[in-house]
């Protein structure tokens, strides 16, 4: 079964935190760009 | 065996709730556009023999066109149909700017799309079921709607334009 | 340490999944080309018209084969693979796993026919009242069915393991493997019911007429979760292969990656409305519902993607990685598995964006059926996920033939050409959506194109040949490593990321069948439930065939 590593406890995903707010970053400015053309074309009603 | 506490590490559990509020605040978001816009999608509407729509005399769609209901309030009944070819009826609308325009579109074969270019309008368009959605135009220009589902050979065809007049 | 054994037949079952799988794809993708080529203006139908009548009968084959052939079969192969490699132990019953992929393939026989004839042109969502040869539906139906089957063997493979080892935690690719299996069973009885209940008395003359709005509905109840039936063997390759395969990482979280694959379960299939926010004949409310767990199942793909990425950087710094980014860097990019997969998890990123927008209720309005839908699905099924099974088969079919990969670093140089015409074609599709250009149009003939598209539509083309020099490479590695007379060294080794944290730590229910499938039933139950019901109840059937291709 898996050992369990020193240098396993000690990792630290910062690496992982950086590429994700890179990709939050484009997906909430992607989305809000989409959702803002469908707010300033009006209702629907 | 015993259940045991799972076990997340601190970095991933900040990201699950991090992911959590922004689906959160992505669905509040769009709740507004609906509830507090009037930004909503197509609900049903009515229900259609497709084999008579286009042809009994009491149906709308065997006159299909564009009606005033009241000053600045137009019924437009467009019918989509691919038999004996592709084509919305009616190809051509004029209107004011300023108008208010419901569009009920149904099909008398296959299934169809609409979509007016630069609006929210942009629905399916199935036999049967009729397609509802009310778009006002303040800009004065042409706006082209298309067929936006396969309807068979002639789908790439299939279009009509709305003049909207100063 | 030797590995586990797969026996030789088994490999050889395995392999004629792969085989079909890729037959279906070249065919397949022969005509990927062809449709990007229509969008720039570039019209080869004419010359091709003895054998393909039409740009839509190009279009019915491309997506046919592709995102229902080469995705079913691959996916069977590998799941099969994983379970039995997983509880190393043989198939319960392999001549009933053979049944089942015999009757896919006759299946995909039985739907060729009427297709190459010019008789299924209503594409691979085949809405009625399209009409297509009785044969078309009888063609559909063994695949699914044929799957099932084969879905039985592995569930029976699993019984057995269960009963001999009931305290351990199965392992993950099994576990992983068996609930995707699980999910296909469940969904596809949408389509089953539309098939066998309407379209197959109808086009056998049986019954008159249908209702194609609760046709659709039946289709979307599978349609959905048939997406992340296409991607969980890909989040199950990225999650405890290609860790150890790009530097020897390991999973960074074997629970939350079983809590995400249990989500999968729960969430995937309630939620079709989302393809049907403008259909007239579904109540906003329900569609409204449908969207809340739309965003709800995109929490286990943000949890996948922090595990993914956390265990892609813990094979990063093992290689000496350093920095916030610049691990990445150290990853085995020259192992072409480790290349395909990593670009078809990057680009898998831009199709998890595109995939929320589209699926954000009211949003839908300004894509629905645009060219930005099949922009995104570009970068999913057709990237995300068939670029992932080819890096996957860079390391399957040596280790199923005992042949050397022929020219790794091509099959490296095929990864980055399908990422680089993917780019060029997606973002292209995906710009011309938002100007409003329709799906399933040859943009290049429509009367209605404004001049400020042209541009994009070149960039369609363009990328749309990149991608078939990508293919026809890919291809070419396939078929001259099978015919590779030089043989590898020792087996390969069959990629395992071990989890960080020793699975037996892993709480129980995180490995309890039961409450989870009870529940995702409950779900269905109740979101589902109500339309289906009133829908049924309220059936019109007034739909006659259309044959208008």
């Amino acid at each position: 079964m898996a050992k369990k590593d020193k240098e396993d406890d000690e990792f630290r995903p910062t690496g992982t935190i950086a590429v994700l707010a890179i990709f939050v970053i484009t997906l909430i400015a992607i989305w809000a760009t989409i959702y803002m053309i469908l707010v300033g074309r009006g209702g629907t009603l | 065996m015993n259940t045991r506490q799972m076990h997340i590490d601190p970095y991933e559990r900040n990201w699950m709730i991090f992911s959590a509020v922004m689906l959160v605040l992505f669905a509040a978001a769009v709740s507004v556009a609906a509830f507090g816009m009037g930004i909503e999608v197509p609900a049903p509407e009515q229900r259609v023999d497709p084999r008579t729509v286009a042809t009994d005399p009491n149906s709308p769609w065997s006159n299909p066109g564009l009606r005033e209901v009241s000053p600045g309030k137009y019924d437009a009944y467009i019918l989509a149909r691919a038999v004996p070819q592709w084509e919305f009826l009616p190809k051509e609308l004029t209107i004011p700017a300023g108008s208010s325009v419901s569009f009920y579109v149904t099909s008398p074969d296959v299934q169809h799309g609409f979509k007016i270019q630069n609006t929210n309008a942009n629905f399916m368009v199935i036999p049967g079921q009729v397609s509802k959605l009310t778009i006002r135009f303040d800009e004065p220009g042409t706006y082209d709607f298309i067929c936006t589902e396969y309807c068979g050979s002639g789908h790439g065809i299939m279009y009509g334009t709305i003049t909207v007049t100063p | 340490m030797t590995q586990y054994q797969v026996s030789a037949g088994e490999k050889k079952f395995i392999g004629w999944h792969l085989l079909t799988a890729i037959l279906a794809l070249a065919v397949g993708s022969l005509f990927g080309p062809l449709q990007a080529f229509e969008h720039a203006g570039w019209d080869f139908y004419p010359y091709i018209k003895p054998l393909i009548k039409s740009y839509y009968q190009g279009l019915t084959v491309h997506g046919v084969l592709n995102a229902l052939v080469w995705t079913t079969f691959f996916i069977m192969g590998f799941l099969t693979f994983n379970v039995i490699f997983g509880l190393k132990r043989p198939l319960k019953n392999l001549t009933l796993n053979k049944v089942g992929f015999w009757m896919m393939v006759a299946g995909v026989v039985a739907a060729a026919i009427p297709i190459l004839a010019n008789e299924a042109t209503v594409l691979f969502t085949f809405y009625p009242p399209l009409k297509a040869n009785w044969a078309f539906y009888v063609g559909l139906t063994l695949v699914v069915v044929g799957s099932w089957v084969e879905g039985w063997g592995l569930f029976m493979t699993y019984f057995d393991w269960r009963k001999e080892n009931p305290n351990e935690r199965s392992p993950f690719i099994a576990f992983a493997s068996i609930l995707t299996s699980l999910l296909w069973q469940i969904c596809t009885l949408g389509v089953a019911v539309e098939i066998l209940t309407m379209l197959l008395p109808w086009s056998l003359g049986l019954l008159e007429t249908v209702d194609p709005q609760l046709a659709r509905t039946y289709f979307w109840f599978t349609g959905h979760p048939l997406v992340y039936f296409w991607l969980l063997p890909a989040y199950i390759s990225w999650y405890a292969m290609l860790p150890k395969q790009a530097g020897n990482g390991k999973m960074f979280s074997d629970s939350l990656a079983r809590l995400s694959f249990w989500i999968f379960l729960v969430l995937s299939t309630p939620l079709g409305f989302h393809h049907q926010y403008v259909d007239p004949g579904v109540p906003p409310a329900w569609k409204f519902i449908h969207s809340l767990l739309t965003f709800g199942v995109f929490f286990p793909s943000m949890m996948t993607a922090f595990t993914v990425v956390a265990s892609l950087e813990h094979a990063g710094r093992k290689q000496g990685g350093k920095g916030a980014l610049a691990w990445i860097l150290k990853l085995n990019w020259k192992d072409p598995s480790v290349a395909a997969q990593l670009l078809a998890g990057l680009l898998f990123f831009f199709g998890g964006i595109g995939g929320l927008a589209n699926a954000s209720y009211n949003v839908n309005l300004v894509l629905h059926n645009t060219a930005f839908v099949p922009g995104h699905f570009h970068l999913t099924v057709a990237t995300g996920v068939t670029l992932s099974f080819m890096g996957i088969s860079y390391w399957l079919l040596p280790y199923l033939t005992g042949k050397q990969l022929w020219k790794p670093k091509l099959a490296v140089a095929q990864s980055w050409i399908w990422f680089i015409g993917m780019i060029i074609f997606s973002n292209s599709m995906h710009v011309l959506g938002l100007l409003g250009a329709p799906r399933r149009v040859p943009l290049g003939l429509a009367p209605y194109v404004p001049a400020e598209w042209n541009s994009r539509l070149f960039q369609v083309g363009l990328g749309g040949a990149i991608l078939f020099v990508s293919g026809a490479l890919y291809l070419t590695v396939m078929l001259m490593t099978a015919l590779n007379k030089e043989t590898v060294k020792e087996e390969v080794q069959v990629p395992i990321a071990e989890a960080m944290q020793d699975p037996a730590l892993t709480p129980l229910w995180l490995d309890r069948w039961a409450p989870w499938i009870y529940g995702t039933l409950a779900l269905i139950v109740i979101v589902y439930g109500p339309q289906l019901v009133e829908q049924i109840a309220n059936i019109a059937l007034t739909s006659p065939g259309f044959r208008v291709w």
